[in-house]
């Protein structure tokens, strides 16, 4: 009656398993150690994400044939385990850069709350059942409200987390209703078994197109996509910024997952009408984000409209709904994660010093500490899509992926936005590197833990854009999982 | 028309009745008050649903917790009870019509849908749900890995209300 | 018996209800009011379809609805509380102190 578990089973959760060991020990740690030997806290978290990462690479890595386990719940491919690491490695290094901020590292909950929400994630990526989705999505997001608003001294935190969980909730309940009616029209959970139910029954598109809309608004929420980025800029200003990190790479990686996956797998049928949806909102989220980012004075919020841009180029390899659109996002992500981490790696290390976010106090950053603003200058030349770096290569893939699919218009939008967008990094970067700042002289340290994260994305960064045959090999893999 | 239908509309009207009064009131405490009556009409549903565990759920969890929650909320929040003189806000009108049109044209397509206007099935009453629920919620090829996920994410809901909550310091 | 559809029809009103108080009302406590009616609509149309398919998919579906539900109102109405106690308001036309 209850089935037996088998090695294979047990392997393709390693990750979850491990995370969920490593939360159970921050929470004990947290409780029996006393205030002021808290510090590690942190280091714990460290150690674990890194012994979770080795653990998942080595020893759960999938076949060649993707499997689904567990009842139908989760699927074990290699869609799942790369965003895994993804999500794994943003843990990690949003993890690194709270290591000299007073007002979390003595906290355990900070911690056990974002390795759950972690541990949500990566069960997002390999959920193939709306059951598991719904509620690896929630498991997701639960924490992350509270994250955002963490910092209860600070209004601005705890407004953003507030906005945050409101519109998170008004989305999901949408999603979940859409859901609802997709098991109606399939008579089943499984994503895979909805498709071919679907494929097999006579259900009216419209009405499947429907219940498309209300399942891309929530995943339009957790992707910060137009029309539902309102969000976004307000919360990533508010919440303190290693989650803001976090939110701005895991969280949306996680949700381009969701999104690829599900509307590959089970929204086949209507493949051009989501398509048209789907390219409606990349254009809106292009094009808004890069026009409303050039007239930003705020440093976290021009971040923001322009993780809502970048995440319409990355819509562009799902429209595709192609292995090469597939394989284009997941490029991006890995790219863009560390990228971005760079990127807020940089802005949370200048404003512990000089307690600003403002794009106009770091003025003379490249005389106050020439290591941080390099990195600060590659991150935005990547971002932008300059060679070598890796977002070039991400943006080539996913235009060519759009050029393929027949969306040249697409591409042609992608790149005229490119162009704004190096327009506006080049102008925070000119501010770094060529405005003359207050105190030139005093020296900005960085902390040895956060120069090493910086290092490292640095160096991923630049691999990324001149070794591409390995981590294109990723990207292949993970997208031959879904055709 | 049989007297299960009759049943049915009482219950729909009143739940719909008191779901447009939880919208629509001024006053907190009777806006809740109304959100219990509509979410025991839901309750009522499951019922002749043949979904009695869920209705017992839904009665216990839903009104005996979360209804009772927010009339928590409401008594911490006490001040602007029922005197803001304007309830809804700036987008009201265009919105309310957007959503409005927007589901009745979910119902129209819906309509067109074969399975739509199916009786339901006089069946179920001979299997015994509660136990295959219980089996199914706790079984490898079944439930048990969103069993398990679900109070991870109660315990981190716990930790989070508590940490949001907490008074801050010297306050 | 009773159709489907009546069902169906019931849990579309009842969420265009939730989804009407969600995008009109100021007051935050009301808008989770709101969100509480739009996921009572899915559950009643999973339950609905549940029964109509025999199966029980459906049913554990709501059962993790419920589960979902309680955790997410004991964060938002703690984070309300919180904002209340430095706003004193829960108007959400007021929450702007970020703007650009």
């Amino acid at each position: 009656m209850f089935g037996s578990i088998t090695t294979d089973m047990v392997l393709a959760i390693l990750p979850e398993i491990a995370l969920l060991v490593l939360i159970a020990v921050v929470f004990v740690t947290d409780l029996v150690v006393d205030e002021k030997r808290r510090g590690i806290l942190a280091w714990t978290s460290i150690i674990g994400l890194l012994i979770t990462m080795l653990l998942t690479a080595f020893f759960a890595q999938p076949g060649a044939e993707a499997e689904t386990l567990w009842g139908g719940m989760l699927r074990h491919d290699w869609l799942a385990y790369v965003s895994k690491l993804i999500f794994l490695f943003g843990a990690l290094i949003t993890t690194v850069f709270t290591l000299n901020w007073d007002s979390v590292r003595f906290k355990g909950e900070f911690y056990v709350l974002l390795l759950t929400s972690t541990l949500g994630m990566t069960l997002m990526g390999a959920s193939a059942d709306l059951i598991m989705l719904f509620l690896s999505i929630e498991t997701t997001s639960i924490p992350l409200y509270v994250l955002a608003g963490f910092l209860t001294d600070d209004d601005r935190s705890t407004e953003a987390g507030f906005k945050y969980l409101l519109f998170g909730a008004m989305t999901t309940a949408v999603m979940l209703y859409g859901f609802s009616l997709l098991y109606g029209f399939a008579g089943s959970t499984g994503l895979y078994e909805i498709s071919a139910a679907i494929g097999a029954g006579q259900i009216p598109a419209a009405a499947l197109a429907g219940a498309a809309v209300l399942v891309l608004v929530g995943f339009g929420f957790k992707v910060a996509m137009a029309p539902l980025h309102f969000w976004a800029p307000d919360v990533y200003e508010g919440a303190p910024t290693p989650i803001t990190a976090f939110l701005s790479t895991a969280s949306k990686a996680a949700g381009f997952v969701v999104l690829t996956r599900v509307m590959i797998a089970a929204f086949s049928s209507v493949q051009a009408e989501w398509q048209l949806m789907l390219a409606i909102a990349a254009v809106i989220s292009m094009t808004l984000g890069n026009l409303v980012a050039l007239s930003q004075t705020n440093i976290k919020r021009l971040l923001a409209y322009s993780s809502i841009a970048h995440a319409g180029y990355a819509l562009l390899g799902v429209i595709a709904a192609s292995e090469l659109g597939a394989a284009s996002v997941v490029y991006y992500f890995l790219v863009y994660v560390v990228t971005n981490m760079a990127a807020f790696g940089v802005v949370i290390v200048v404003s512990r010093v000089i307690g600003s976010d403002e794009i106009a106090d770091y003025a003379g950053l490249s005389r106050r500490s020439p290591g941080l603003a390099l990195v600060m200058l590659l991150a935005f030349l990547s971002l932008a899509g300059i060679p070598p770096l890796g977002g070039f290569i991400a943006k080539v893939l996913v235009f060519a992926a759009a050029v393929q699919a027949e969306f040249v218009w697409l591409a042609v939008i992608g790149v005229l936005n490119a162009i704004i967008g190096l327009y506006y990094y080049l102008i925070v970067l000119k501010v770094v590197y060529l405005t003359p700042g207050k105190d030139e002289q005093k020296a900005l340290p960085t902390p040895r833990p956060q120069a090493v994260a910086l290092v490292v994305s640095i160096v991923l960064l630049l691999l990324m854009g001149t070794v591409f045959a390995p981590w294109y090999q990723w990207a292949l893999n993970s997208a031959s999982a879904l055709f | 028309m049989t007297p299960i239908q009759l049943v049915f509309l009482f219950v729909a009207f009143a739940t719909l009745w008191a779901a447009f009064m939880v919208v629509t009131r001024n006053n907190l405490v009777h806006a809740a008050l109304f959100l219990v009556i509509a979410l025991f009409g839901v309750a009522v549903l499951f019922v002749m649903l043949e979904a009695g565990f869920l209705a017992v759920i839904q009665v216990l969890v839903y009104i005996g917790a979360i209804a009772i929650l927010m009339i928590f909320a409401v008594m911490l929040t006490r001040g602007d009870v029922d005197d803001i003189p304007d309830i809804t806000n700036r987008y009201a009108g265009w919105v309310g019509l957007v959503a409005v049109l927007f589901f009745s044209s979910l119902v129209i397509l819906m309509a067109q849908w074969p399975s739509f206007t199916a009786l339901a099935k006089p069946i179920l009453s001979s299997r015994d749900t509660i136990v295959e629920l219980g089996t199914a919620l706790v079984s490898p090829n079944g439930y048990v890995i969103p069993f398990e996920v679900a109070s991870v994410m109660l315990l981190a809901a716990l930790i989070g209300a508590l940490v949001v909550a907490r008074p801050r310091k010297g306050k | 018996m009773v159709p489907v559809s009546y069902y169906l029809a019931l849990a579309a009103i009842l969420f265009a209800l939730g989804a009407l108080g969600v995008l009109i009302r100021r007051n935050a406590i009301i808008i989770f009011m709101s969100i509480e009616l739009m996921l009572n609509a899915a559950n009643l149309l999973f339950v609905a379809f549940a029964r109509s398919f025999e199966s029980l998919d459906g049913q554990i579906y709501v059962f993790f609805v419920i589960a979902v539900a309680a955790a997410e109102v004991a964060v938002g109405l703690a984070l309300i509380v919180t904002i209340f106690r430095t706003k004193h308001s829960i108007d959400i036309d007021e929450l702007s102190s970020m703007k650009g």
